[in-house]
């Protein structure tokens, strides 16, 4: 079955190097949002986003899965909807390295949802901050 | 989704990204139908301000305007954002946007 979302990345850092920023908390920081990640299967951490009039800014998580450096999966729970969240590895011949991310768990309700405002207030929310600086 | 909405569903974006916007939405959320002037005066700016955030907010078809006498009356028309509500591609955007983050993370470590 096809994930929700199913991405593909090119890094030409090492494999080891992609883990580290996927899994060294001060790192994510750095790129989604600060943490207190752990790479310890059962390890339950929040990411921690600027709330806004939308959205506390909270995304709970907690780790399903550690493969170093090869696999990391977690669940993703944020405005009450959770997905699970994998991030698959792997090295390429030329030393550079695939990323490949898949996020699944959508309910059909929220992939079909239609109409009603209160959806997109999600969204808003989601975007918002980001849409500003892109359309700034 | 479908892709010759890709401008329509950028100028809903840009027309939510902006928090006066979003809050003319919610108070049009809440009502069926408000003249200017009652809009006006839940803001700290002039008319002339909010009235150019109703335009976009009409550019981007989620405000219908409506003219009674002097008074231009405005409802909500939340159509298109069923077009945002797709958090698959919300979700893909912010994904893509967060590894172009990580691309420069990694590059300056080199």
């Amino acid at each position: 079955m096809k994930s929700d979302v199913s991405l593909d990345f090119k890094f030409t850092s090492s494999i080891e190097q992609v883990w580290h920023a996927l899994t060294d908390s001060d790192t994510l920081a750095k790129w989604i949002w600060s943490n207190d990640f752990q790479p310890i299967v059962g390890h339950k951490f929040q990411f921690r986003a600027e709330p806004n009039e939308w959205w506390n800014g909270i995304v709970d998580c907690e780790v399903l899965e550690i493969e170093e450096p090869h696999k990391l999966s977690y669940t993703w729970t944020s405005a009450g909807e959770t997905t699970t969240v994998t991030w698959t590895l792997t090295q390429a011949s030329d030393g550079t390295t695939q990323l490949h991310l898949d996020q699944d768990g959508f309910s059909e309700e929220t992939k079909a949802r239609q109409g009603a405002i209160e959806g997109a207030k999600y969204a808003w929310t989601n975007m918002s901050s980001q849409l500003e600086k892109v359309l700034a | 989704m479908v892709l010759n909405n890709t401008n329509q569903e950028r100028d809903v974006y840009a027309a939510i990204a902006d928090p006066t916007r979003r809050q003319l939405l919610n108070l049009l959320a809440k009502a069926d139908e408000l003249p200017l002037h009652e809009l006006t005066a839940q803001f700290e700016m002039g008319r002339t301000a909010v009235s150019k955030h109703l335009a976009i907010l009409k550019e981007a078809g989620l405000v219908i305007a409506r003219k009674e006498g002097r008074e231009t009356r405005y409802r909500l028309n939340a159509a298109p954002l069923k077009e945002i509500q797709d958090w698959v591609s919300i979700y893909e955007g912010f994904w893509k946007e967060r590894i172009s983050k990580l691309h420069l993370l990694l590059e300056e470590k080199k």
